[in-house]
């Protein structure tokens, strides 16, 4: 049974991925991100999402690794916390509770017990760096007021904030200075561009910062692509600088790797430079990484890279820049033109991707499946180019065709328009274009689609456009006597009066086309192309235009821009009902009669769904997104829903999906927070249990020999406290219920004594282990021996008295001799 | 002690390699291939989504595999800033997929992490491990192995739970009852357990061969009338290596039946079986085997009672590559896999080669008996490694592609010919049969012949040879004449050329037009010359519209960027025409074109008639052709009256209609065209 919440707005698709710098974890298994109020950590093998951690109120601006436990991480909020996450497990360990707006996080290995914020104070625009310390204390909420102030009027991306040479420095950089605060001398020195006094050439401001890890070396990133190695600051006179330019435009980041023989960066150019040993002659780069690069990160162990980039994807760079993942979001990158439609094979939700693709992105698994390269054109990416744009697209006959319209216009009068149809090839399993149509229209195409009656004989395509005309393009043979085709031509072209063209829409059996010229309904024969009525309510530009379906097909809808939505009756061809409602979205759901209409106001977005024949809707939810939603689209559900109370009946059959202006994709759901958030808190199934390996003998018991040997060098009479779960004496005494206890005098002798330490214990540990080390020489990756050190183990943990070490001895022999017979036969096997 | 890897050359192995959709949304196939690597793909997008390649891939080689049942996960997001904690959506992940290999380990592996979770050895199995079973909720794993025992793990600890003797021979197969508390277990015979205390609690004949796969079909009794103990009266099936019958038992209460109760007839050995279970009475078990020979038969049936006769399948699925070209016959391709999609009315199919096998969703239609799908995955063999990263896909764009630019005839609207209310009429006409003989005919062209040898002594122009290019279609031909320069000589050709040929000329001028602009640029000259001489011959065609539609279209579409300096340009030829109009006539004067039968109407009743006819010649330009100049007499009558207008005001006619199409705005001719525009 369904649970009945009410009805609430969900986020899918995910928040940004590129709002700050990824980070990486010590071993560089993990890679975390910021995500609107979360962290992600996600694998850098498999590129999927290992954890979410959530518990900030507010956007997440800031993590950086815990510097003194490399398996901890901080993350840092604008709602004022620093909080401290468990990142294997996914757990909140700690919240230091700061009180102000935190801008982004920078920790320091040597700074032990402090972390460095960006807050802003009093004035809305003047950033601070301030040292943070954070409180020991075993509380899950600590508050961390004690700030102490580094550097004042900084710039407010972490980009532009850098610590150096084992935090002897840090370097700040803003417009045309560089300020450099030393903590030693707590002394700030101040560097400024020359030419920044010179207005003109007024390009080279600093974009952002990095510092070298060992050396006295500061790079700095401009806005005309340059690339600044700063030397010798410690003298306010004698400083040099060295540039290195390669980028043509503004430098987005920049990072040394861990050694800080080579320095990255990137920018709108989309290619990843590495300067070696930062000279310029000296660079690799790896180009077509699609989108402008917006970070740049480098692993603490030195092996990977990645590169955050403008289009919501964070690629994983190998030191040898050869990209190995790709964790890719829902491309955000540009405006949504196509809307959102449904692929019927895929059941993908389809909209615009990367420039000049289409993006098909899984509902079902929240993710990305592939990019549908449609224009196929090399992408330059550079500011004031006026690129080809995928303007529309529609699906037909059960995702059996594709078309798609590009247009480019650099001036008003130089439009380029171009439209292609893609056949879905079964054999091949997919797109191929099967025609293509230089300007199709003398304008702009303002709407597109496609018959998708179940019997229509004949695929048919509608376009309209600004330019008045509407045509009809049917699929004719084409075939000729070298080969047998098919190809779309052009079958009825229509207009009403010069009016513009501005939506069209069949019929769900496909006999009528309604096209709308700008304040007017036509209804066409779909057969004859004749025009059988018109509909004028004189109430504004028609905006969408639809068809009821199933039971309400006789009925049209049409919302206009003043405001109006009208209902007309195409029997009686007579308005059956108007509202006033200022429509932004009108969908129809195509497995019921219910449409989804959203409206705007002022304060937010809200949804009515109501059937074409009553004018009352089914279903109103007020303020569904603050923002103006731009798209939505009814997802057909593979498997029914069955909420049998009225108000969610709509989304039975169907799941509604809607992209607001800055295009979070939100969509309803019914389950209560509080039922989906209980399964979280039993996270992992099993345990981690590998068996151990010859190479974990090797290691592993010699580093904790080691540190055994540390231990005893440094505190001789080191108290080793016995394991209290072990001794039976005090299991009894936690355990047996008070009524039935002894008295506390005959238990007291009993319970000192099982805490008591026999000396044997040590000897007893330390012979085992010899045997380990025997054993492995001659050890083979076999599995029998990993039982056999298990046992040898677990009987050395239990033993405790002398006659228990002979015991074990002997049993350690029977084993050895085990082992021998086994390991031969294994060899004869070879 | 360990028997090696290698399955396949034991006989009584299954036939199929590992394999397994991840559960509930399909989204992951895994499969361990015979050179020890674990694939796991996406099946959505088809592509290698992780590859893994345990230690001892070649001395314990991977014998079966089973995902974890989902766990949940927390997803995004709040969205709403200021309000508390909002939504957080959620989906189900799997990630754990447990493997099971020939020396009687198995192994645990995260597919989000992408590396080995656990290994499961300690106190497990010594010989190779047949099947794995996740328990639905406790967190507990069953396995089942060569060495005749069951264990029972705790995944958590991974610690062995329990471990049991299952069977005196080896242990094949396992199954866990839908409520969770019964187990099948498949050795000799098929055992049912009760999993609390590990008793049998029901036998089952089995099958001669070890049993491959066991699976509960339904998860309801048939007859709800007496109370459900969660295991009486459900059916389960079972495949076995050699056998081509899939038997179905049945859970009863009393222990006597032992034997199945139906069974599915397949082509071959099954290899992996999916199914949908039923979660009403009413609906069918819909059930897909994939053969080893690469079929996929589908079955679909409510399960009640009992059948002695083997069903049959209801479908049968099969793949074959297109064979191109009439050498090569179509291959098959074999199917790996088949699995259900939580719609149920779709497939998921694997296919092609285990390496590099593609994944494709299929429709299901129940009503067709057998589907064959014809697939190249030729391209397929390729290893894809950098799409696989970017995850772009390129449609292809080759040159088979139809382009249309503006112009081209299918880019706008084909002008229909005029309403079909004539075509009764022209039928009527057919049947009128021929008023002419043939006999009169040749005679007619005969003379004409005669005539023309007589007429046409000048040199300086073609019009001969263009109506035998036009006549058959000759391209060299058309090329020598159609190629020149020379404005003079296109002129004496058009004023000479017989008038019937005018419309294929222009079709074919049309034609040239859409072609390479350097040619269209001498094609112009013809068609403004061709326009202006026989504007009032093409005036009085009753199709026109239809027939010179595209030129039409292909003239508006090219003028459309300058109409302004197109009227300007209009205008001053006409001037200058109507200037020089004067002497020029005189020289090139159009020879006569002399009626050859002069009809004389004997009542205007048939003057409907007289216009179809004239139409119907002008459509059959060929046969025309054929007779020559033989006109039939409606033809005649038409000439005549152009005669009758007389040689000196023809010309003036022409620069009428001429100029007046120029203050239309275009240069092409007829008012007709306008109509469309409506």
């Amino acid at each position: 049974m369904v649970e009945e919440d009410s009805i609430r707005v969900v986020r899918c698709g995910g928040s940004e991925l590129n709002f700050r710098r990824a980070v990486f974890s010590a071993d560089s298994k993990y890679i975390f991100c910021v995500s609107g109020d979360f962290v992600k950590v996600y694998s850098t093998v498999t590129e999927e999402c290992v954890h979410i951690l959530h518990g900030h109120r507010n956007l997440v601006t800031g993590i950086q690794l815990n510097p003194n436990n490399h398996l901890q991480l901080y993350s840092c909020s604008l709602d004022g916390t620093i909080k401290l996450w468990d990142y294997i497990d996914g757990i909140l360990i700690k919240t230091f509770i700061v009180g102000c707006k935190l801008h982004a996080l920078f920790t320091l290995a040597q700074a032990e017990d402090s972390v460095f914020v960006i807050v802003n104070k009093e004035k809305p625009d003047i950033f601070q760096l301030v040292s943070v310390k954070l409180p020991k204390s075993s509380s899950q909420e600590v508050e961390a007021k004690e700030l102490s102030f580094v550097l004042d009027y900084i710039n407010q991306s972490p980009k532009c904030i850098a610590f150096g040479n084992e935090g002897v420095y840090v370097a700040a950089v803003r417009e045309f200075y560089l300020s450099v605060y030393f903590f030693k001398k707590k002394t700030t020195s101040r560097f400024t561009l020359s030419s920044s006094r010179n207005k003109k050439h007024a390009k080279n401001n600093f974009t952002c910062v990095a510092c070298h890890p060992t050396e006295d070396c500061i790079a700095s990133g401009h806005m005309d692509g340059k690339i600044r190695l700063w030397r010798n600051f410690y003298d306010d006179k004698k400083y040099t600088y060295t540039c290195l330019h390669w980028h043509h435009d503004m430098v987005m980041d920049l990072a040394f790797s861990v050694t800080g023989t080579s320095l990255l960066s990137g920018g709108r150019e989309s290619v990843l430079v590495e300067w070696r040993d930062a000279t310029e002659k000296n660079k690799e780069f790896l180009p077509r990484l699609g989108a402008t690069i917006e970070h740049i990160s480098v692993s603490p162990a030195g092996d990977l890279f990645c590169t955050s980039h403008s289009d919501n994807k964070i690629i994983i760079i190998h030191r040898n820049l050869e990209a190995s993942a790709v964790i890719q979001g829902l491309v955000k990158d540009r405006s949504i033109f196509t809307g959102l439609m449904i692929d019927p094979r895929t059941k993908a939700l389809v909209l615009n991707g990367k420039p000049g693709h289409l993006q098909f992105y899984s509902l079902q698994s929240d993710k990305q499946l592939y990019n549908l390269d449609i224009i196929q054109q090399e992408y330059i990416n550079d500011y004031g180019l006026i690129q080809i744009e995928l303007t529309k697209a529609a699906f037909g006959c059960f995702g059996n065709w594709l078309a798609t319209v590009e247009q480019r216009q650099e001036k008003e009068t130089e439009l380029e328009l171009q439209m292609k149809l893609w056949m879905y090839n079964k054999k091949t399993q997919g797109f191929i274009l099967n025609t293509k149509i230089n300007m199709p229209h003398e304008d702009c195409i303002t709407a597109l689609c496609f018959c998708n009656a179940e019997k229509s004989e004949q695929p048919t395509l509608v376009t309209a456009s600004k330019d008045g005309y509407f045509k009809v393009w049917i699929l004719t043979d084409d075939s000729d006597i070298y080969k047998k085709a098919v190809g779309w031509t052009c079958d009825f072209v229509g207009s009403y009066h010069k009016y513009q063209a501005t939506n069209c829409c069949f019929s769900e059996d496909g006999s009528l086309l309604a096209v709308s010229f700008e304040e007017i309904v036509t209804i066409w024969d779909s057969v004859t192309w004749e025009l059988k009525c018109t509909f004028c309510q004189r109430a504004g530009k028609i905006r969408h235009l639809c068809f009821g379906r199933l039971t309400c097909s006789k009925y049209l809808l049409g919302a206009t821009e003043n405001g109006i939505l009208c209902c007309w009756n195409l029997l009686s061809c007579a308005l059956e009902w108007n509202a006033k409602l200022n429509v932004r979205v009108m969908e129809p759901d195509p497995n019921s009669e219910n449409i989804a209409a959203i409206s705007q106001s002022s304060v937010g977005s809200d949804l009515f769904v109501f059937k074409p024949s009553e004018p009352r809707p089914l279903y109103i939810q007020k303020g569904i997104s603050r923002e103006e939603v731009q798209w939505g689209v009814f997802v057909p559900r593979d498997v029914p829903e069955s909420f049998t109370s009225e108000a969610y009946q709509w989304l039975n059959r169907s799941q509604f999906y809607f992209l607001t202006k800055s295009q979070s994709l939100l969509t309803f759901s019914t389950k209560s927070p509080e039922e989906k958030l209980t399964p979280t808190s039993k996270q992992l199934l099993a345990e981690e249990s590998l068996p151990t390996t010859p190479f974990y003998f090797i290691l592993g018991k010699h580093r904790q020999q080691q540190d055994e040997k540390l231990n005893e060098t440094l505190e001789n009479e080191l108290v080793q406290l016995p394991l209290t779960e072990n001794i039976p004496a005090i299991s009894e005494l936690l355990h047996t219920p008070a009524h039935v206890l002894p008295s506390a005098s005959f238990l007291c002798s009993m319970f000192v004594n099982s805490l008591l330490l026999s000396k044997e214990t040590k000897s007893a540990k330390e012979i085992p282990e010899d045997v380990d080390m025997e054993e492995e020489k001659e050890s083979e990756d076999s599995d029998e021996e990993n039982d056999f050190t298990e046992k040898v183990q677990d009987t050395s943990n239990t033993g405790l008295g002398e006659d228990i070490i002979h015991q074990l001895s002997k049993s350690e022999e029977k084993e050895l001799r085990k082992f021998r017979k086994i390991d031969y036969g294994w060899i004869a096997a070879l | 002690m360990a028997a090696g890897g290698g399955g396949s050359c034991d006989p009584l192995a299954p036939a199929g390699v590992p394999c397994a959709f991840s559960p509930h949304s399909q989204a992951y196939f895994a499969l361990a291939s015979t050179d020890g690597h674990l694939r796991v793909w996406e099946t959505a997008n088809n592509r290698l989504h992780q590859e893994y390649v345990p230690s001892a891939h070649l001395s314990g080689t991977c014998t079966c595999l089973a995902w974890a049942p989902a766990r949940l996960q927390a997803k995004e997001s709040p969205q709403r800033k200021k309000r508390k904690s909002e939504a957080v959506g959620m989906s189900n992940q799997t990630d754990l997929l447990a493997l099971g290999t020939a020396v009687g380990s198995i192994l645990l592996y995260s597919t989000v992490k992408g590396e080995l979770h656990s290994k499961l050895i300690s106190g497990g199995h010594d010989n190779r491990v047949n099947c794995i079973q996740w328990h639905q909720d406790s967190g507990c794993l069953y396995s089942c192995s060569d060495d005749k025992h069951i264990v029972e793990w705790n995944v958590q600890t991974c610690k062995v739970k329990c471990k049991w003797k299952g069977d005196n021979s080896s242990v094949s197969s396992l199954c866990i009852s839908p409520d969770g508390k019964m187990l099948l277990s498949a050795g000799r015979t098929i055992k049912l357990w009760v999993l609390e205390t590990k008793e049998v609690y029901r036998h089952f004949t089995g099958h001669a061969t070890p049993v491959s796969s066991l699976m509960f079909t339904t998860i309801r009794p048939p007859n709800e009338s007496q109370p459900f103990d969660g295991i009486t009266g459900l059916y389960f099936l079972s495949g076995a290596v050699h056998d081509r019958l899939l038997n179905v038992w049945q859970v009863r209460s009393e222990n006597k039946e032992k034997s199945a109760v139906m069974s599915f007839t397949v082509t071959d050995e099954p290899v992996y079986i999916d199914l949908t279970l039923s979660e009403n009475k009413e609906e069918p078990v819909k059930l897909a085997v994939v053969c080893r020979d690469g079929q996929v038969h589908l079955f679909e049936h409510i399960l009640n009672g009992y059948c002695k006769k083997p069903l049959t399948s209801n479908c049968t699925i099969q793949i074959a590559t297109p064979g191109k070209g009439k050498k090569s016959t179509p291959k098959p391709i074999p199917i790996l896999a088949a699995g259900f999609c939580s719609d149920k009315m779709s497939l998921l199919l694997v296919y092609g080669s285990w390496f590099q096998p593609t994944i494709e969703r299929v429709a299901l239609n129940s009503r067709e008996p057998h589907m064959c799908l014809v697939r190249d995955i030729s391209n397929c063999w390729a290893p894809k490694v950098e799409t696989a990263i970017t995850k772009v896909r390129t449609p292809v764009m080759n040159s088979e592609a139809k382009v249309l630019v503006p112009g081209i005839p299918g880019h706008h609207a084909a002008i229909k010919p005029a309403p079909p209310q004539t075509e009764q009429v022209e039928s009527k006409r057919k049947s009128g049969g021929n008023e002419v003989s043939i006999e009169e005919r040749l005679g007619a062209m005969d003379i004409d012949t005669h005539k023309k040898g007589k007429e046409d002594l000048q040199t300086n122009s073609f019009p001969v040879l263009l109506t035998q290019g036009l006549e058959s279609n000759d391209f060299e031909m058309l090329n020598k004449v159609l190629q020149t320069r020379n404005v003079n000589l296109i002129k004496k050709t058009v004023l000479r050329m017989p008038l019937h040929t005018v419309i294929p000329l222009l079709q074919e001028l049309t034609k040239r037009l859409q072609g390479h602009p350097n040619s269209a640029v001498l094609m112009v000259q013809w068609l403004k010359c061709v326009l202006t001489v026989h504007a009032s011959y093409l005036s009085t065609l009753p199709d026109l519209v239809p027939q010179l539609g595209t030129l039409y279209q292909l003239m508006e579409s090219r003028v459309k960027t300058f109409q302004k300096l197109s009227h300007l340009h209009g205008k001053l030829i006409l001037l200058i025409t109507q200037v020089t109009a004067s002497e020029k006539t005189k020289g090139a004067t159009s020879p006569g074109q002399k009626a050859k039968l002069v009809y004389e109407e004997e009542s205007s009743e048939e003057e409907s008639d007289d216009e179809i006819a004239d139409k119907d010649s002008e459509d059959n330009w060929d046969e025309d052709e054929e007779e020559s100049e033989s006109e039939k007499d409606e033809d005649v009558d038409e000439e005549e009256d152009e005669d009758a207008e007389g040689k000196d005001e023809e010309n003036g006619e022409d620069r009428d209609t001429a100029s007046e199409k120029e203050l239309n705005g275009d240069s092409d001719l007829d008012p007709e065209n306008e109509s469309e525009e409506e």
